[in-house]
């Protein structure tokens, strides 16, 4: 990869301006470089192979079957780090020096960012795809097309509905009643401290959590009318939702864990987490970080800001795009469609990597009506669910979300330790995304 | 250079015809041409392009129209030289790693000193063990440490949770030092190691000299070894210098660890967090600007010091 780039500007720093004009040029117009766009999506002649690159656990079973299948289109599976954690960016390295693998696993989240750099492929002319359309469920569909006639530029792997998960046994030892609104989730959060526990964890670094609050709250971070990006991190919704958990923050009522690390683990672990408010795959979490907890989780809806409502929000969740400089966007393109529609391959990632599916029929699959023991035997994806058909279909992300939940997330560390607010953070946020849309060009509307 | 001068140095001697030497001449420079050339092949590959690299991007700036019109790069001139002036959290990340380096390199050099002169004690048993004991941690990878650290440092998780609950290790206020010892541990080793090299050549006469003049093993290092081995300290200083600019394995580490470092805790975290966004050109202006800072300091550095160390 490095030979190529390096190879490339050897070249140019020789040849003078025009070359490097060119050369820098190259990854920019991936047409030249073989790769198909919309309008050629025609089959390869010849067997082909493709690769593609995610972080699911239990991928390789899904392809395993596909590959069987499909002699002439044999698909590579690498595995990755979490896309935050380190796949994007080799993506974004990858584009740049024409090696991106065919296929890669993005987030919704992501997309407009991938799409801001150039990095996706539009595979709405290529043969099913445009079809495939309604078997997804509805605001997936929406972010991979997103909201263009003519444009598909991924498509809708799995979803993250959120709901709660709480410890049945402790709520119910300790004679606490099990939150449905957020008003109530804070009265037990200081019953459970006066129990010498904590609720839940805020979670700094995981910034996608609280605009899953901030979806649910039916706030809006992004807009994008074709002519420029609205930037609203600090909307009334957003507001309510940053105040909501200054408060529990001031009060001493949540821990300041960081999601996800083996600290976190063992406070799940040891009782010393009573909460958690997450998405669907946030069962695997649990189960795999607090193994000896078996039995005594159960989940509920997420608490709501009106008494008998049902909104939810999402969190996490991703998408298969064919990455430009791919030479067989066809066979790509099939090979996603089968694998996020199939239920041969949704139910083998559901039972390997705990996907939750994007299609309205992959929610009815047998394993996701099933009791789970690890929760009480209770059937925790109803639950899931209803949280994903109250999912509100209009939530757009920005073009360059890495970098704001990176100042975000550095305004909520620092509000963890005391210096500002979360709202503080986000209004930073705010600034700082809007100054690197314009370092970039991407137009911004006052 | 060195081994033509003496290899053709040594040649009239041996053969004495002019025509024969310059014919030998040339051999020598094709060996030579042969033994260089990989070096500045690769010097050059993975050296000097990636640095005119980094400089030709950034000059370069992105354009494009609409929301997601396609991205076209041109010159742009000094425009992310004046993003890197403006950006207040790559200069707050700069003052951070120099408070750092006005603490910790001194700490640091002067702990490899002291080891080095110890085992360099002809009263000191077991020298071997030592000196391999203080230059092991230098074995293990900068990751490994940082995250065998953090895992110390952790409240909940140390092994000594009676001081880590109690003292906020991986809090905002200490969590710099915490990161100093990490670095600390690994690299105090290594330069002992350096420096302890530079009193193995110091000739014995010398230290024959000041016995006779009386002088104890105390006096002997004081007067006699440390001014000696102040070049070896000015060396290990510059590499110092220029591995507290650098930092980045130790804070991206502890990042998992605590929610004091941030993703511009650095400059080396400035430049990889721009570099996510993706912003190849910004990211290549800051390390241009980082690469010269370092530069001026290590060069500022030698000149101060030098005056005193190679009278």
């Amino acid at each position: 990869m490095n030979r190529h780039t390096l190879a490339r500007s050897g070249a140019a720093a020789v040849a003078g301006t025009l070359l490097l004009a060119a050369c820098s040029g190259g990854t920019d117009d991936g047409g030249s470089d073989g790769a198909a766009d919309a309008s050629a999506c025609e089959p390869s002649d010849g067997p082909v192979e493709l690769t593609y690159t995610g972080w699911v656990p239990g991928m390789e079973d899904a392809i395993a079957l596909w590959n069987e299948a499909n002699p002439d289109i044999q698909v590579t599976y690498n595995t990755g780090p979490a896309g935050n954690a380190g796949t994007y960016q080799d993506f974004f390295n990858q584009l740049e020096a024409d090696q991106a693998p065919d296929l890669g696993q993005i987030e919704y989240d992501t997309l407009p960012n991938f799409r801001v750099q150039d990095g996706l492929v539009n595979i709405a002319d290529c043969a099913g795809v445009m079809d495939a359309g309604e078997q997804f469920v509805d605001w997936t569909w929406q972010q991979v097309t997103f909201g263009e006639e003519g444009s598909v530029y991924a498509i809708p792997q799995d979803t993250g509905p959120m709901a709660m998960f709480y410890r049945a046994d402790l709520f119910e030892e300790a004679g606490i009643e099990v939150p449905t609104t957020w008003d109530e989730y804070a009265e037990a959060a200081q019953a459970i401290r006066d129990e010498g526990a904590y609720i839940t964890h805020f979670p700094r670094t995981d910034v996608n959590w609280f605009a899953g609050l901030v979806w649910q709250a039916e706030g809006r971070w992004f807009e994008n009318d074709g002519e420029a990006w609205t930037v609203d991190l600090t909307g009334p919704q957003s507001t309510q939702v940053a105040d909501y958990w200054q408060g529990l923050i001031d009060d001493g009522l949540v821990k300041d864990t960081a999601g996800f690390s083996d600290e976190w683990n063992n406070e799940l672990n040891t009782g010393e987490l009573w909460t958690w408010v997450s998405a669907v795959w946030g069962s695997n979490s649990i189960s795999s970080g607090a193994p000896d907890t078996a039995g005594d989780w159960a989940v509920a809806p997420m608490p709501q800001w009106e008494p008998g409502a049902n909104a939810a929000g999402n969190w996490g969740g991703s998408s298969v795009a064919v990455l430009q400089g791919s030479e067989h966007p066809y066979e790509a393109a099939q090979f996603a469609l089968w694998l996020n529609t199939s239920e041969e391959s949704l139910t083998a990632l559901n039972q390997g990597g705990g996907l939750y599916p994007a299609t309205t029929a992959g929610l009815e699959l047998p394993a996701l009506k099933e009791g789970l023991e690890f929760y009480g035997d209770q059937a925790i994806f109803d639950v899931f669910a209803d949280a994903a058909a109250a999912t509100d279909p209009s939530f757009t992300w920005g073009p360059t979300m890495a970098q704001t939940y990176n100042d975000v997330a550095d305004g909520f560390g620092a509000a963890l330790s005391g210096q500002g607010t979360l709202l503080d953070a986000l209004q930073a946020g705010q600034e700082a995304t809007i100054s690197t849309l314009e370092s970039q060009s991407i137009p911004v509307a006052e | 250079m060195s081994t033509q001068t003496t290899a053709t140095g040594r040649d009239p001697g041996a053969t004495g015809q002019p025509p024969g030497r310059s014919r030998r001449r040339t051999r020598h420079a094709g060996a030579l041409t042969v033994l260089v050339v990989p070096f500045f092949v690769l010097f050059t590959l993975f050296y000097l392009v990636p640095i005119g690299y980094a400089v030709f991007r950034s000059f370069r700036t992105v354009e494009r129209e609409g929301t997601f019109g396609p991205a076209t790069e041109v010159f742009g001139g000094l425009t992310q030289y004046e993003q890197v002036f403006a950006s207040e959290a790559f200069w707050a990340s700069l003052g951070r790693v120099l408070l750092f380096g006005v603490v910790q390199v001194p700490v640091m050099l002067g702990l490899a000193l002291v080891l080095a002169l110890l085992i360099d004690s002809p009263l000191v048993r077991g020298k071997r063990f030592y000196r391999l004991a203080f230059f092991a941690p230098y074995a293990v990878p900068g990751v490994i440490a940082a995250i065998m650290w953090g895992f110390l440092y952790s409240p909940s998780l140390s092994p000594f949770t009676a001081v880590t609950s109690s003292v906020p290790l991986l809090g905002g206020g200490l969590v710099l030092w915490a990161i100093a010892n990490v670095v600390t541990w690994v690299y105090a080793g290594y330069n002992m190691l350096i420096i302890y090299s530079a009193l193995q050549a110091i000739p014995g006469e010398i230290y024959e000299a000041a016995r006779i003049d009386g002088a104890g093993q105390l006096r002997i290092a004081w007067s006699v070894k440390i001014p000696l081995v102040v070049p070896a300290l000015v060396l290990t200083g510059v590499f110092s210098i220029i591995g507290t600019l650098q930092l980045l394995t130790e804070p991206q580490v502890f990042r998992s660890f605590t929610t004091s470092v941030s993703s511009t805790f650095t400059p080396n975290l400035v430049v990889y967090t721009t570099s996510t966004v993706p912003n190849f050109n910004l990211a290549a202006a800051f390390s241009v600007v980082l690469a010269l800072l370092t530069f001026v300091l290590s060069f500022v550095f030698l000149r101060l010091t030098q005056r005193k160390a190679f009278q």
